[in-house]
């Protein structure tokens, strides 16, 4: 068995999650989310016929909330999280056509 | 029209009728100032928790049952993960295992034909943020975050732009007369995105897809469809092909125009919300929810053509949920729904139009619009005296008699005395009526004056001439 991902693999991963790596993260990565990866395989072989199990590990309902509205925060409030605003909006650099 | 099969299939985002959105109680609203409806929950800031909106669930199991799609009993959500400014939790909470509802169908009719229209699943999920982009930057307005959406996904069963957009009417329809949703595609309450191919044979694989995204309107989902089965007709008869790919319809243009290009799948790498435990749908939630669908359009359309009014009219009527859901309290009613529908869609349409109001917003209680048939029926009022106190009878309290006494309308009440005379001396000039139907102008001149003889003159000849000629029709 390998002990690292491929460049290519790891690339993927990186543009998925919009990071930019040099070439000894690279390397490093390789092996580091190979060994998260053989971790989880290990997980993989428990035998879980209740597929339940995966999400919760409580049979308990979810609780519904009924639909009354609560206290919100104004726009200051929410601008002044933001690195940056326009008038009460977040700006963030243009990032165009990659909606889900 | 070609020598091609299309197939489309279309997935369409309903915004839900909630008073907030699905997992925090910030409000559920529309054109307010920017990021004045949220909390932490829409703004995704760490340490937050989603709650489910129960009004949420109630709202999907409706839209399940009128799409006729089975109801899952348990299910969950998931975690759709990306990185986009317009989601900052970085994933958007959504069904992808276990969609609320699957397997159903809506019937709709194209050039007479009816075809059942498949749907293949439909499922709960978050809106994202609203994004803006202008020059370098984007906007963000987070007031859409977390509106509670159902997606609602077709299996690729239709054949042409007319069939979707004979699908999306239905859709609306039944999803606006359910309070699911407000359905406005101007304001993105609904929005469509369709998936085209083509290929030769129904035995081909199908043929490269090609997807048009957020198309402003139900026409142009026709427009758009059509558009693109010509361009990837022509693409395939030069011998060429081409790459999948999203596409969306310029208006302007009248036509499709090339967004991206995909290389590759997309990468959502799903896994279910641990955050959200499993949610459970009851009998009595079901039961509790069907009770309050009411009376659906094509049922409507059924009932009043069986009631007399004409089949024009049935479907103006389900045009207008609110003239709907008012001439659905005279169903029970003895009384003549042709007139009653006749008169909705006639004068009081045109009166509620100029002055922008609905039907409830008048003074027309259900007991004054009886009275008001039962005058028309009668001939106790005539269509033209009807104009002259139509803004009385909307807007006034009083009973229509007590209107018509003193609204100060000659002849009005004479009406059924002049029509008397009127039928008298049409059953005894047979000749004269056949002369004027084969066209003689001169007949009536005659009937007329023997109309005004036996009525020694006492007749307004204005309404007499009016009743003769309705009369002789």
């Amino acid at each position: 068995m390998d002990d690292r991902l491929s460049k290519e693999e790891v690339l993927h991963v990186a543009e998925l999650a919009r990071i930019a790596i040099s070439e000894s993260e690279l390397e490093k990565y390789q092996i580091q989310l190979k060994q998260i990866m053989d971790s989880v395989d290990k997980i993989k072989e428990v035998e879980v016929d209740d597929d339940q199990m995966l999400i919760a590990n409580w049979s308990a309902p979810t609780k519904l909330r009924e639909d009354v509205e609560g206290k919100m925060l104004s726009p200051k409030e929410v601008i002044n999280n933001a690195p940056r605003h326009s008038g009460n909006y977040i700006e963030v650099p243009v990032v165009i056509g990659e909606e889900a | 029209m070609s020598k091609y099969i299309p197939t489309i299939g279309v997935e369409v985002h309903v915004e839900l009728k909630t008073n907030t959105k699905i997992f925090s109680n910030s409000i559920n609203g529309y054109g307010e100032m920017a990021n004045s409806l949220t909390n932490v929950i829409d703004l995704g800031y760490p340490g937050t928790l989603p709650t489910l909106n129960k009004e949420v669930l109630n709202l999907a199991i409706k839209a399940a049952t009128v799409l006729n799609c089975k109801i899952r009993r348990e299910m969950h959500f998931d975690r759709k993960n990306y990185f986009y400014p317009d989601n900052p939790k970085n994933y958007q909470i959504t069904q992808s295992r276990t969609p609320i509802g699957y397997d159903g169908y809506v019937e709709v009719e194209v050039n007479g034909v009816k075809k059942k229209i498949e749907i293949e699943e439909m499922h709960i999920e978050e809106d994202t943020c609203k994004s803006t982009h202008r020059g370098t930057k984007t906007l963000l307005d987070f007031n859409r975050a977390g509106v509670p959406l159902i997606e609602i996904v077709t299996k690729p069963c239709m054949n042409s732009g007319e069939e979707a957009k004979a699908y999306l009417e239905k859709l609306r329809e039944l999803l606006f007369y359910t309070d699911v949703s407000d359905c406005k595609i101007e304001e993105g309450s609904m929005r469509a995105d369709a998936n085209v191919s083509i290929r030769k044979n129904e035995s081909d694989p199908f043929g490269t897809k090609a997807e048009i995204k957020n198309i402003g309107s139900i026409t142009n989902v026709a427009i758009s469809i059509n558009k693109e089965i010509e361009r990837q007709t022509k693409i395939y008869d030069s011998g060429e092909t081409f790459k999948p790919q999203t596409r969306r319809y310029d208006d302007k243009l009248g036509d499709t125009v090339l967004m991206r290009v995909k290389e590759t799948g997309n990468d959502y790498r799903y896994f279910p919300e641990p955050d959200i435990p499993f949610v459970y749908v009851t009998d009595e939630m079901i039961e509790n929810v069907v009770k309050t669908i009411p009376m659906l359009p094509d049922e409507r359309r059924k009932v009043y053509v069986e009631k007399g009014v004409s089949e024009v009219n049935a479907n103006k009527l389900v045009q207008n949920r609110a003239l709907s859901d008012y001439f659905n309290e005279l169903l029970n009613e003895n009384t003549n729904l042709k007139i009653a529908s006749n008169l909705l869609l006639g004068d009081i349409s045109g009166y509620l139009n100029k002055n922008e109001k609905t039907i409830t917003e008048t003074t027309l209680t259900k007991e004054r619009f009886l009275e008001l048939i039962n005058r028309m029926e009668d001939n106790t009022l005539t269509s033209k005296n009807l104009k002259d106190i139509l803004d009385k009878i909307l807007e006034e309290t009083v009973s229509i008699e007590e209107i018509i006494k003193t609204s100060g309308i000659e002849n009005i009440t004479d009406d059924s005395a002049i029509r008397d005379v009127v039928k008298s001396v049409i059953a005894e000039n047979p000749g004269s009526v056949e002369d004027y139907k084969a066209g003689h102008d001169r007949a009536i001149k005659y009937l007329m004056g023997q109309v005004m003889k036996a009525s020694k003159g006492s007749a307004n000849p204005k309404i007499a001439m009016d009743i003769l000629v309705e009369e002789l029709q």
